[in-house]
């Protein structure tokens, strides 16, 4: 008779180290990525897509952040860090900012990131993006995103709700997200959300932050690029 | 309990063992939740929202150590496997709450499982205080029952 309680160890050892497994492998290829780069295609590929740019366009650095609408951390980098790099970097004309979209964590994802570029035809493309990450709630796809969210945030912010609607309804804006998701990927090796590019647009050296890291990071990091 | 504490404490390769496996829990665990990182630089964030999160992996590296090395003995003691099992359970309910956020793991899942990953990333991102919270309720019954048990058998064998 086969021993229930030998298989039951077995087994938690067996999910264990699948864990430790995905765990590895997931943050050893991340170190496998080359963290500096004298390389600017990248940020020739987002210049070809006319990214909203948050900040002055001629600012030295360029901070741009992979995310996704629904992605709990992006939100915590959005309350936390980036009200201080708006004040000391943005605001003053040193660094600008751009948002590059990686929508991967569930369905409501890809129609978030496509009302903040039809909100952007209507020219409010930073506060729907403000708003989104404001209002955004804990639970993937639990309705904060939905088709109608979209449409009261549009609303709220006085947006032309028929354009934004139409906007909508034709996924104008589709073939712009998809391509971002692919471009952050490819491009910049991202594998989780927020990842960050933080660019000398002049000398096109480059720098690579993974997570939501605190505001010193990248304090550190911008100073020492510009 | 203070006794059997003392009793299997009071070999230091039981403490080295009990150290050993809360750092193993323990910095993976700060690393997947983004508490530390280590690239660009080394770098410790705690922000007021995430402070009960952070507490929660300390208690479960604690008592996952705990749990794990006084089996370890009673293994040794009594050659019987049986709660070392619920203690690993008990860990690993533990430490996959809070793994599938926004991080490596969770893209690795979602892009290999689809809507099933996104609906297990999206559950164990929701849940995880609840399933912390139950992981250590886990933990602290084996550190019990184990510590009843090693009493009685340590009677037995005195």
């Amino acid at each position: 008779m086969v021993d229930t309680k030998k298989i039951a160890v077995a087994g938690a050892a067996v999910v264990l180290v699948v864990i430790l497994v995905t765990f590895a492998t997931s943050y050893m290829s991340d170190f496998d990525t080359p963290r500096t780069s004298t390389n600017d295609d990248e940020f020739k590929t987002l210049e070809l897509k006319q990214a909203p740019v948050l900040g002055s366009k001629t600012a030295t650095v360029t901070i741009i952040e992979v995310g996704d609408y629904q992605c709990h951390m992006c939100k915590l980098w959005f309350e936390e860090t980036r009200p201080q790099i708006i004040e000391n970097y943005i605001n003053t004309g040193k660094a600008n900012l751009v948002f590059v979209d990686m929508p991967f964590l569930g369905s409501d994802s890809i129609p978030a990131s496509e009302a903040t570029y039809c909100a952007d035809d209507q020219g409010k493309y930073w506060e729907y993006h403000s708003m989104l990450f404001t209002y955004q709630e804990d639970e993937i796809d639990g309705g904060w995103a939905s088709a109608t969210r979209l449409q009261a945030f549009a609303f709220n912010l006085g947006l032309d709700i028929e354009q934004f609607d139409k906007c909508m309804t034709t996924d104008d804006h589709y073939a712009r997200v998809n391509y971002n998701r692919q471009v952050a990927v490819t491009e910049f090796g991202a594998n989780s959300t927020p990842t960050f590019m933080i660019v000398n647009t002049l000398s096109g050296e480059s720098q690579r932050v993974v997570g939501a890291h605190p505001y010193s990071t990248f304090e550190n990091l911008i100073d020492s690029l510009i | 309990m203070n006794n059997i504490f003392g009793l299997v404490y009071s070999n230091p390769s039981y403490i080295l063992i009990t150290t050993g496996i809360f750092f193993l829990l323990f910095i993976p665990l700060i690393i997947i939740s983004e508490f530390l990182f280590l690239e660009p630089f080394v770098v410790f964030s705690m922000y007021p929202e995430t402070t009960l999160s952070f507490s929660l992996i300390v208690f479960l590296s604690i008592l996952s150590s705990l749990a794990v090395s006084m089996n370890i003995y009673r293994v040794k003691l009594i050659k019987e496997t049986k709660k070392i099992g619920s203690s690993i359970v008990g860990t690993i309910i533990g430490a996959s709450a809070g793994a599938c956020s926004c991080g490596p793991i969770a893209f690795s899942v979602i892009t290999t499982f689809g809507t099933a990953g996104s609906i297990a990333s999206s559950f164990l991102t929701i849940y995880e205080i609840p399933i912390r919270l139950t992981s250590i309720g886990i933990l602290g019954i084996v550190i019990f029952v184990t510590a009843k048990s090693l009493s009685r058998e340590c009677k037995m064998k005195f």
